[in-house]
Order: structure tokens, then C-alpha cells, then sequence
């Protein structure tokens, strides 16, 4: 790559493990993609139906860990965003059944309101921002919730089936092959620009601003702005992931933005590794199987993801990804920097 | 001679403490000014005012003739100062390669901000020739929070002089090093004095009587004196209060 003007050859950790990330997610994707033939050989529905889901929930979690594991900003609200991207989807499908319509208007909306609560949430850091981004999400909720032309607490049902046009290819959003494949796809490349923007020098601020924030300022960056910047980055992966969910259930309730919503993406990263981002994709595929399977057996789940949450805080304190991850790096390691 | 960094009448009170009281001074290019006083003369305020951490209730700083009263931090260090901290404030959690390359950023293309940091040639060529001034070779994938505190005091100043500041402050760079190590630490930023303007906090005598071009002393937040090193020296009211003292 370089000539090397000093003796010892550098590792250069953060980049090892961004590419350690990278396997596990290749990992991933293989699974998925056996899980897909086999699904398809089954002439399943349920489960690939169940495993998009998963996928989805993933792009919450990847946005989550976008602001815990690289800026240290704990938002206990992201579901604000995923709900914002669900709702703009529904709302516009119901009118223009057109796929790339619905996302485009998801990403605009999530812009414009990352941008204004974004100015309000980095106004402070630590419990003080989880504690405004829980309000904000909250407020939100609340609104919906009592909206009669959102459907109020019965949400917004009969969102039509749309052809998603790739070009090469389209695919029906009531396909669980083709739509799980998609949304594979999609996911993977939310990680994708998630871990390119998080491996350049913009990266690199906001892990300064994790570690030291104080410090960051006479290096000649605002952090403000960093962090505004991590903000509307994660609020964006969140809607765009929601705008996914009416497209698979035909349905958005106001469940999307309750918080139930937002900690169960907090959960999700712990356990699958904050600071991984592939985690965040591992994570919700381990959330959503316990959830439902543990969900058909008895009422009282949410217990049991209780105690998951609690055994990984205490036997993985860097969750599944982070107890994996260095096998990894010492695997692709020693390589160039 | 010319003037890098001038000092107008700069103040700040915390509640009833006038903790830097109408100071001025000029800081000439490529010299040595050192900045001295007992223990609360308000010598790291002075700092924080200059680099923009602590905003100026009154007076003027002027960087390269351009007047930069009030702007903040990271402005002021775009506009060519660098600072290192009296208490070592490094990114402890990642390594040394990482802090200095993250201190070297600056001098990257602002174009290359949204490209891989594997392609930040400037920065990296920079954190080349930082590892090899500073002797940090053997450590450059610790942690800095792993280095002893010699180690991490060199760091401090490195990061500091990464971005190729114009202005360079050092808060008590020696502070808590060893003999050897403070001798070391002064040749260096002795040598460093060469390329950048050097604006220095040190407690140790030794080291301010050897190293500085001029010295400005400081007492309860007021300038009491300034000048060459042996002037200051054989400065009554300076002996009365700050070498009475030492
Ligand atoms: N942020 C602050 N808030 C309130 N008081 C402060 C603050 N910073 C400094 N002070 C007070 O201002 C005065 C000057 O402090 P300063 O740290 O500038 O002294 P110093 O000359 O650097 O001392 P030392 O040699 O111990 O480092 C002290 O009385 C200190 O308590
Ligand atoms: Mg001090």
C-alpha cells in the first residue's frame, strides 16, 4: 500500500476490525442465503416471512449502534425514526403505489426531522440525550397515536403489495423469497455505507468524540456538528429500514414508535456487540427467534428477553460480536495497515 | 521581530475570582515565550482563553495579525494553534498510531473526509514523522491509556504539534516527568522552536531559564512582569512573589 518509513509495521486496529465486520456480515449473508433456498424448497412463508422481520429490525439496530458503538450517544428513541419511515412509506404507497416514491419520501422526511431534533437532542450528551431522545420519540408516539388520519391506535392497515423495480429485476413485496432477498440486500448495503462513512476521517471524529470529546475540539472539528452529522446518518438507516416494514405486513400501528420499539433495538446491539455494526444484524436475528418462539409458548416474553439482556451484559460485556470479532482480526490480521 | 500571537488586556472572572486580569503580551515568531506564576496565578486560564475553550470577558486575542477574540476551539485551531493540556487529555482507548493520526487529520484534504483513512497520505506521512521525533516507534499500537505517563506526556505534545500548528501552547509539557525524561522533553521543544511559535507553562526554573526567549510572569490573574530570562531573574517583585515561594 505504502512504503513503510518506520520499522515496526502498524496495525491499525479500527480498520482490522471494520474488516473483521466485514466477514461476519459476508457470514451472514451466506446464512441468509442458505436459509432462502431452503425456505424456498420448502415452500415456506412464516419463517421467511418472520425472517425479513429480522432484517428490518436489523436496519433499527444498525442505526442504534451507529450513535452508541461510534459516538457514544445513547438514543433511547431511534423508533421515531423507524416509525417515521414506516408511516411516510404507508401513507405514500396508499396513495402512489410506486416503491422508490415511498422510499425517497422516507428519506426526506427523516432528513428534515433528524436535522430539527437533532439541533434539540445534541444540545446535551450522556443521560440527558437518552432521556431527550426518548421524549422526542415519545411526543411522536403520542401524536400518532391520538391522529384519526393515521388511523390513531389502530395504526393504518391495507398498505398494497408493490413491485419493487430493480432494473435487472422486480420484485413483489408479497414475494418472502424475492422480498427477503431483497431486504437482505438492502440491509447489507445500509451496513455497507454505514461502515464505508464510519471507516473515513468522519469516522474516526466521532470514535474521538466516544473516547474524548473534550479533546476533539482542539484537533480542529466541531463536535456539535460530528455529532449532529452521526445523528441524521442513524435517523436516516432507521426510516429507511421502517419504510420496509408496511411493505411486508401490509400494515404500521403506532407500536412502531413506542418504546418497546426503541429498547428492544438497544437490546439488540448489546447483545450482538455494540461498536460492531454486525452485530446489530445478529442481534436482531437472536431477538426476533426468541421473540417469537418464546412468544408461542408463553405470554410472558418479554421476561425472557429481560434475562437474555442481563446475561450477556454480564457473561459478553461486549456481546456475541465482540467475543467473536477477535478470533476474526487475528484471522485476517497481520496483513497491511 | 514579529509577533504571531498578541494578548490585549485579556480577562475572565469565575464568580468574585479575577482569574486572568487584564493581561497582555506578544508571543514573537519562532521563539520561546514562557508563561510562569505560583500555583493559581491563572496561567492554564490564560490558555483557555487564547485557544478559545473559555470565552474572554474582556480584551483581544490576535493570531497572524487576524483578530480571533471569542471564536471557539476548533476555529482557533484551523486558524494555526495547537494546544496540549496541563492534565493529560489524550484518546486513552485508542492507540497511539490512531490519536496521532487522528491529530493529524487537519492536514488532510477536507475533500478526503468522506474517503477510507487508509488514503489520507498527508496525515500519514505526518504520524510517520511524529512517531520518529517523539520516540514512540516501539509503541505505536498500545493504547495511549497503556503508556506510562513520560510515554503519554510526549504524546500529549505530539498530538498537539500534529496539524502543524503556527502557535504552539504547551500546558506543563514536564509536568510529573521524571530528570531525564524533563531534559529530553526540553531539548525537544527546544528544537521544536525552530518551525513553530512556542508559547510554554512550566513550573520547573531550570527548564525556564534554559529554554525560554522571554518570559512573562503571572500573579493572581495580573501580569507582573515580562522579560528576557535574566531580567525576570533579578526582578524584585518577581523574587518577592513567585521565587520567594519556589
Ligand atoms: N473553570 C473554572 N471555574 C472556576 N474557577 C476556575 C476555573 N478555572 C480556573 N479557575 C480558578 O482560576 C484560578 C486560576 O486557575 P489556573 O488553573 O489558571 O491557574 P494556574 O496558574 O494554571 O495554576 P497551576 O500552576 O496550579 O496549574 C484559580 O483560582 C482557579 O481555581
Ligand atoms: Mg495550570
Amino acid at each position: 500500500m505504502r512504503d513503510n518509513v518506520t520499522a515496526a509495521p502498524v496495525v491499525d486496529r479500527l480498520a482490522l476490525a471494520m474488516r473483521a465486520s466485514h466477514v461476519l456480515v459476508a457470514i451472514f449473508v451466506v446464512a441468509g442465503l442458505v436459509f432462502a433456498t431452503v425456505g424456498v424448497a420448502m415452500k415456506d412463508t412464516f419463517f421467511l416471512r418472520l425472517a425479513t422481520e429480522a432484517l428490518i429490525f436489523a436496519g433499527l439496530a444498525l442505526s442504534v449502534d451507529i450513535l452508541l458503538g461510534y459516538s457514544g450517544l445513547l438514543s433511547l428513541g431511534q423508533a421515531l425514526y423507524f416509525g417515521l419511515g414506516a408511516y411516510v412509506a404507508a401513507v405514500v404507497l396508499k396513495e402512489i403505489p410506486s416503491f422508490w416514491v415511498a422510499m425517497g419520501a422516507a428519506l426526506v422526511a427523516s432528513l428534515v426531522v433528524s436535522i430539527l431534533a437533532g439541533l434539540i437532542a445534541n444540545r446535551v450528551r450522556g443521560v440527558y440525550f437518552a432521556l431527550v431522545t426518548f421524549g422526542l420519540a415519545q411526543v411522536a408516539a403520542k401524536a400518532v397515536y391520538n391522529t384519526r388520519a393515521l388511523g390513531a391506535s389502530d395504526g393504518m392497515i391495507g398498505v398494497p403489495i408493490v413491485p419493487i423495480d430493480l432494473g435487472v429485476a422486480t420484485v413483489m413485496s408479497n414475494s418472502p423469497a424475492g422480498f427477503f432477498l431483497f431486504t437482505l440486500a438492502f440491509i447489507v448495503v445500509l451496513y455497507a455505507i454505514s461502515a464505508y462513512l464510519l471507516d473515513t476521517p468522519f469516522g474516526r471524529v466521532l470514535l474521538a468524540i466516544r473516547a474524548n470529546e473534550r479533546r476533539v475540539p482542539s484537533l480542529g472539528y466541531s463536535t456539535r456538528n460530528a455529532r449532529l452529522a452521526a445523528y441524521v446518518l442513524a435517523a436516516v438507516v432507521a426510516a429507511l429500514s421502517g419504510a420496509l416494514y408496511p411493505m411486508l405486513r401490509g400494515f404500521v400501528s403506532p407500536e412502531l414508535l413506542f418504546f418497546t420499539t426503541s429498547g428492544n433495538a438497544v437490546i439488540t446491539v448489546v447483545t450482538g456487540g455494540v461498536g460492531t455494526l454486525a452485530g446489530a444484524l445478529y442481534g436482531s436475528v437472536i431477538l426476533t427467534v426468541l421473540k417469537s418462539v418464546i412468544g408461542s409458548m408463553t405470554e410472558h416474553h418479554l421476561i425472557v428477553i429481560g434475562l437474555l439482556f442481563m446475561v450477556t451484559v454480564i457473561f459478553l460485556p461486549k456481546g456475541l460480536m465482540g467475543f467473536i470479532r477477535p478470533s476474526i482480526e487475528r484471522l485476517i490480521g497481520g496483513g497491511s495497515r | 521581530m514579529t509577533a504571531v500571537l498578541e494578548v490585549h488586556d485579556l480577562s475572565v472572572a469565575f464568580g468574585g475570582i479575577r482569574a486572568v486580569d487584564g493581561v497582555s503580551f506578544a508571543a514573537e515568531r519562532n521563539a520561546i515565550t514562557t508563561i510562569i506564576g505560583p500555583n493559581g496565578a491563572g496561567k492554564s486560564t490564560l490558555f483557555n482563553l487564547v485557544s478559545g475553550l473559555i470565552p474572554p470577558d474582556g480584551g483581544r486575542v490576535v493570531l497572524d495579525g487576524v483578530d480571533r477574540t471569542g471564536e471557539p476551539p476548533h476555529l482557533m485551531q484551523r486558524a494555526g494553534l495547537g494546544r496540549s493540556f496541563q492534565i493529560t487529555n489524550l484518546f486513552f482507548e485508542l492507540t497511539v498510531f490512531e490519536n496521532l493520526r487522528l491529530a493529524a487529520q487537519r492536514l488532510e484534504n477536507p475533500m478526503r473526509f468522506l474517503l477510507p483513512v487508509g488514503r489520507s497520505d498527508c496525515a500519514l506521512t505526518r504520524v510517520d514523522e511524529l512517531i520518529a521525533r517523539f520516540s514512540l516507534a516501539e509503541k505505536t499500537s498500545e493504547l495511549a491509556g497503556a503508556l506510562s505517563h513520560g510515554e503519554q506526556r510526549r504524546l500529549e505534545i505530539a498530538v498537539a504539534l500534529a496539524a502543524q500548528p503556527s502557535v504552539l501552547l504547551l500546558d506543563e509539557p514536564t509536568q510529573g516527568m521524571s530528570h531525564a525524561d524533563t531534559a529530553d522533553t526540553s531539548k525537544l521543544i527546544r528544537g521544536l522552536a525552530k518551525d513553530v511559535t512556542i508559547l510554554l507553562i512550566e513550573h520547573d526554573i531550570g527548564v525556564v531559564m534554559d529554554i525560554s526567549d522571554r518570559i512573562v510572569v503571572m500573579h493572581q490573574g495580573k501580569k507582573l512582569a515580562e522579560g528576557a530570562p535574566s531580567t525576570v531573574r533579578n526582578d524584585p517583585a518577581v523574587k518577592a512573589a513567585y521565587f520567594g515561594h519556589a
